[in-house]
């Protein structure tokens, strides 16, 4: 379906108040287009020089004057109904595109830029509500117009109002050519000035470099190429602007009034049928009130081309197919994991890991090392279902994950993330998540458990203290302690830990310690590690090599095997030794 | 409110000539746009008198084809030129804004939110430059447009009628004026919300693995149709208020007709007037329409405007907070690095972020810099970069204090590799090639090689002319941080500094890169800060910064017999030290 269909479709969720005020419309236009033939009625009766007729005409313009009033409450409230149903047909749209894309696998986030899939969700519909609430309503005001004011041209003289006709096709054969010429024009402006301003905002982002390198002006010369190829695109829209939209309206406008002239001259040259002034006062009001929705209509063109863009982007994110959220339930798992034969490729045949079995009884630690690239993190992602396995299978307490629906599955699963990720909010609602389930006592003690107060404590207003964006104001330390809490407010069956490599103080390194071993307890343990000490202390090691499980044991009995592990752990002994 | 005119005066001065004509012919197309509706209204008395001949009506189609023509044409120049001073002042200005951007030094920025710096460049560039073209064209419009018309009205029609039928002008212009500030209010507030829910949806975004973790998308939901439906009532209320514009100008012009109706039927009763000039009267009031809407428009572009300015302005004006002396010291190429009691505090700090520091580095030296995060050892770094002026104390560069050399000259000398590794939409190549423009293809492989980045080239889609950053594919922390280090490698500097710039590389690849260096810049100066302390024991010197001073200062050894800080977190890494 075209993005146009699909647009309309949308409206039609919402036909009450658009129908509504579609009817408003069309009612004004009749009242409004009824003033001119009251005029006419009072030049052509009522006016005769010599004698005036008070009360006729008193009355004539009461109705004039009423019709005008009218006019304008049913102007109003089809402004009113027209944007209510433009708006709500535009949050149904966001609502919609919100909801896909929690549906959405993760590799979807994984590939785009945040910024990216933030845009499909705000601005591009923003730009949606745009077309419904200036361009269709602008274009339906037009066209129902137009309509109208060939309707009483008709009733007033229908030779003149055929020959008026013509303006139609000439309109119309208009408006293809300049919206063709115009949408290459502002296809190209708007990339453009979207290039400028990611230009600008990344080169305040990483002005120390560019200073440092001394590439200024590398960076003046390509910032100026993109201004003037901006600014000759701009120009060239203008002289199209210039040569075409107002200016070519209003040359319409007078070759009408031209023709209309020749017409009623020659009429009256040949005297065949006389034409009462009030008709021809008529006929220029109304030839006025004609050209005004045509310039209209052209002021919207480009403001369509946004939208429709804009439109197709989100049924694209609409059209992807999404796992519809569960609401399913399941009681507390054991948190048996085992891993059989599991194969794993992000895309194609390169697969990431190769044949993978291991087990993790309940209440077990298992310590994930390796380098980049190894596949630890896939692990994690693969029991997290953010991905599934190629092959194998990865079963809890027996049952294939994969059978079960992913929140489901989830329900009983913590996560630690490397950077761990706050919302903006507070503290305790970090912790909470706003889970109703989590009572605020339950955030306490969790925070308490977590040894967090000695991290937070001097913070003002304790676990109310606002966190901002990403936790910019917290340090690395606390923001990890803030998600320890979470995940143990949340009493998971298995966590999954992905410790942080950045440096932190001995202090605070004393603290998450001992808040991973409160967080550990009972709990099937898998930690993507990086110390030493998470390391010694796990149940079992796996080392992994290029998606393949190398060793596994326990610390000692890896140093006892003498490989790869004991040669990591030499090497890293060694090069601190001189 | 005329004021941004005013301030804009160097450039109307610059392009006088262009708005002159631009005026000029607007003044004329205007004058011309009065004749057609009273040309229609003599037409129409002399047929409805029945004395229209073929002459006359020759002469008026003819007047009117010229009128057609040569109205084409003036429209046609002066909204061209017009327009284009437009176009001309932004251009101008963005120029103008991203040289200063480029200028300025880091104080700048911290005083600066980066998205307040790209809303002058953007929406208040916009704003500006509207009013070189739109809002010349509707002081046109809402003085001499609306003045002709009134005069046409007067002095052809009647001044009486005129008064009368123009009543409702001033009501309706002040309540026009008035509503558009109420618009412009509710559309803040509307603005506020939109903003809102697009940082909730960023949060929902970048947090997603959190959200799914944790089973929270039908919360995340609602709340985000709780967060619409604000938006959606923030937009009612403006429309609200937007819904008044038209109906307010139907009821005023609509009083307007009625007068120039009724008061017009007795003048032409009393054949003070004609049903032509009543035609005339008619149409010039349903033209007077949009000028009284321009005066609405005028204030609203200039008032933005002026404030806009001032906004644009303001931030042109900042001067940088380093400047080049006047008379600076040429050298070819530095020898030692002097540091003598240096003390400095940030612009924005309450306390002194570096104190009595002194030490001397000689040409070959490497100098490590260690100690907790906060300690200071950036902002050692950042006085070599001259990001910000020196206050106390010296720090010298081949003996010579660096006051007194050119930033330039500093910089071109360095090779810097930034903590938060910061790489530009361009390929790989470009990236690395930031460091040196001119650089070989044998330049570009070793600098590849000395920062141990060829097995990840391999990996990538396209190799070298992968695209990064927010266009491109996303590359790793330790992936960064080696392009970054090969962009300072590529210039091959006489000072490399490194700033933590291997955290994110694991213990095996951070040895090599750092054998590399060692072995590639025999004789070169270099300046590394790390926390893991395996990156700087080879370093002819090491320093421990504590808030803000030197706590210890030796080799490895020496600092290793101190039995301090170094010491003791010498111990604890080797403890740690085996995983990754």
């Amino acid at each position: 379906m075209s993005t146009s269909k699909r647009l309309t479709k949308y409206a039609m969720y919402y036909k009450g108040p658009i129908f509504l005020g579609l009817f408003f419309l069309t009612a004004a236009v009749f009242t409004e287009l009824a003033g001119p033939f009251i005029a006419k009625y009072i030049i052509d009766e009522h006016m005769t020089i010599g004698k005036i007729e008070v009360e006729p005409i008193a009355w004539l313009l009461c109705l004039y004057l009423i019709l005008a009033i009218a006019t304008a409450i049913l102007r109003y409230f089809m402004y009113i109904y027209l944007q209510m149903g433009a708006n709500r047909v535009v949050q149904k749209l966001r609502k919609d595109v919100f909801g896909h894309i929690q549906t959405l696998p993760i590799q979807y986030f994984d590939h785009l830029p945040a910024g990216k899939i933030v845009a499909r969700v705000t601005n591009d519909t923003e730009a949606v509500r745009n077309l419904y609430v200036q361009v269709l309503s602008n274009f339906a005001t037009s066209f129902i117009s137009i309509a109208g004011v060939y309707m009483a041209l008709f009733i007033l003289n229908w030779k003149m109002a055929l020959i008026a006709l013509v303006m139609i096709p000439i309109v119309y054969l208009w408006m293809i050519l300049y919206r063709k010429y115009a949408s290459q024009y502002n296809e190209v402006i708007r990339t453009k000035i979207a290039d400028i301003n990611a230009m600008i905002n990344e080169s305040i982002q990483g002005m120390t470099i560019i200073q440092a390198f001394r590439r200024e002006k590398q960076m003046t010369n390509e910032f100026d190429e993109m201004n003037e190829e901006h600014y000759a695109y701009g120009r060239k829209l203008l002289f199209l602007d210039s040569a075409t939209s107002f200016n070519l309206v209003n040359t319409l406008r007078l070759i009408m009034f031209t023709i209309f002239i020749i017409y009623f001259g020659t009429q009256s040259l040949t005297a065949v049928e006389i034409v009462s002034a009030g008709t021809l006062y008529a006929f220029v009001d109304y030839l006025t009130k004609l050209f005004n929705p045509i310039t209209n209509v052209v002021n919207q063109f480009s403001q369509l081309e946004r939208s429709l863009v804009a439109g197709k982007r989100v049924f694209e994110v609409l059209d992807l197919t999404g796992e519809k959220v569960s609401q399913e339930t399941m009681p507390r798992y054991e948190g048996n994991v085992v891993f059989k034969d599991v194969s794993f490729a992000y895309k194609d045949d390169e697969y990431v890991l190769k044949h993978l079995s291991f087990e993790a009884k309940r209440g077990e630690t298992v310590a994930l090392v390796g380098h980049t690239g190894s596949g630890k993190s896939s692990i994690m992602n693969l029991l997290f279902r953010f991905y599934d396995p190629s092959k194998g299978n990865i079963l809890i307490d027996g049952i294939d994950i994969t059978a079960m629906p992913r929140q489901t599955i989830r329900q009983h699963m913590g996560i630690v993330l490397q950077d761990p990720y706050l919302f903006t909010g507070t503290i305790a609602s970090n912790v909470s998540l706003n889970d109703p389930r989590i009572t605020r006592e339950k955030v306490e003690e969790a925070l308490k458990a977590v040894g967090a107060e000695r991290v937070l404590g001097h913070l003002e207003k304790g676990i109310d203290e606002p966190v901002i964006e990403k936790g910019s104001t917290l340090s690395s330390g606390q923001r990890q302690l803030i998600s320890f809490a979470r995940a143990l407010a949340f009493d998971p069956a298995i966590l999954i830990l992905d410790e942080a490599t950045s440096n932190i103080d001995t202090e605070t390194e004393e603290i998450i310690q001992h808040a991973m071993d409160v967080l550990k307890k009972g709990r099937t343990t898998f930690i993507i590690a990086h110390r030493l000490s998470t390391i010694k202390n796990a149940d079992r090691i796996l080392v992994l090599d290029r998606g393949i499980i190398k060793e596994q044991g326990t610390h000692d009995e890896l140093l006892a095997q003498g490989g790869i592990y004991n040669q990591m752990y030499q090497m890293q002994a060694k090069s601190l030794q001189v | 409110m005329f004021d941004v005119l005013g301030k804009l005066g160097w450039f109307f001065r610059q392009y006088w000539k262009q708005y002159t004509i631009a005026i000029i012919l607007l003044l004329i197309a205007t004058l011309l746009e009065v004749v057609p509706p009273y040309l229609l209204g003599s037409i129409i008395d002399i047929i409805t008198a029945g004395e229209m001949t073929k002459a006359v009506l020759g002469q008026y189609i003819l007047i009117f084809a010229a009128i057609i023509v040569f109205g084409y044409f003036l429209n046609f120049f002066w909204q061209y030129r017009l327009f284009e001073g437009a176009l001309n002042l932004e251009k101008l200005m963005r120029r103008k804004l991203m040289r200063q951007f480029l200028k300025m030094t880091p104080t700048f920025y911290e005083k600066n939110r980066t998205g307040d710096l790209m809303a002058r460049a953007t929406n208040d560039l916009n704003a500006v430059s509207l009013t070189a073209g739109f809002g010349i064209m509707t002081l046109m419009d809402s003085t001499l447009f609306l003045g002709s018309i009134i005069f046409a009205m007067g002095f052809m029609i009647s001044w009486k009628l005129t008064f009368f039928a123009m009543l409702p002008v001033p009501i309706m212009a002040v309540l026009i004026q008035y509503l558009g500030k109420l618009v412009h209010e509710r559309y803040m507030k509307a603005q506020d919300a939109f903003g809102e829910l697009n940082d909730n949806v960023l949060e929902s975004v970048a947090g997603v693995r959190v959200i799914r973790a944790y089973v929270q998308e039908c919360k995340d939901e609602k709340n985000f149709a709780d967060m619409s439906e604000e938006v959606y009532k923030k937009n009612m209320h403006t429309a609200k208020i937007n819904a008044l514009f038209g109906p307010i100008t139907k009821i005023g012009t609509g009083i307007s007709f009625v007068v120039a109706l009724g008061y017009g039927a007795f003048l032409v009763s009393n054949g003070e007037m004609t049903v032509g000039q009543l035609v005339t009267f008619n149409v010039y009031l349903g033209l007077a329409v949009w000028p009284i809407f321009a005066i609405g428009e005028l204030i609203n572009v200039m008032q933005q405007g002026n404030a806009s300015l001032d906004r644009v302005q303001g931030t042109l004006n900042y001067k940088a907070d380093v400047q080049n002396t006047n008379d600076p010291i040429v050298m070819k190429s530095p020898s030692t690095i002097g540091f003598d009691d240096l003390m400095f505090q940030y612009p924005t700090s309450q306390v002194k972020n570096l104190q009595q520091i002194s030490l001397s580095l000689k040409k070959g030296e490497t100098l490590g810099i260690v100690g907790k995060t906060g300690a200071g050892k950036t902002t050692f770094l950042r006085q070599l970069l001259r990001e910000y002026p020196i206050e106390e104390g010296q720090l010298n560069i081949g003996g010579i204090d660096i006051a007194s050399q050119t930033k330039e000259q500093i910089l071109d000398w360095i090779g810097y590799v930034p903590q938060d590794h910061v790489l530009f939409s361009r390929t790989i190549r470009e990236n690395i090639l930031f460091g040196k423009e001119d650089a070989t293809e044998a330049d570009l492989m070793k600098a590849i090689h000395l920062a141990y980045f060829e097995k990840d080239l391999e990996n990538l889609p396209m190799g070298l002319e992968t695209l990064v950053g927010e266009k491109g594919v996303s590359l790793s922390g330790g992936q960064k941080q080696r392009v970054s280090i090969a962009r300072a490698l590529i210039k091959d500097p006489e000072i490399l500094i490194l700033d933590d710039s291997l955290s994110a590389v694991d213990a095996k690849t951070e040895t090599r890169i750092i054998q590399n260096i060692q072995s590639e810049r025999n004789g070169k100066t270099t300046i590394i800060t790390t926390h893991r302390l395996s990156g700087v024991q080879h370093a002819d010197q090491i320093i421990v910064l504590d808030e803000g001073q030197i706590t210890e200062q030796g080799t490895h050894e020496e600092l290793l017999r101190q039995n301090g800080w170094y010491k003791e977190q010498f111990d604890r890494q080797q403890l740690e030290g085996g995983a990754s």
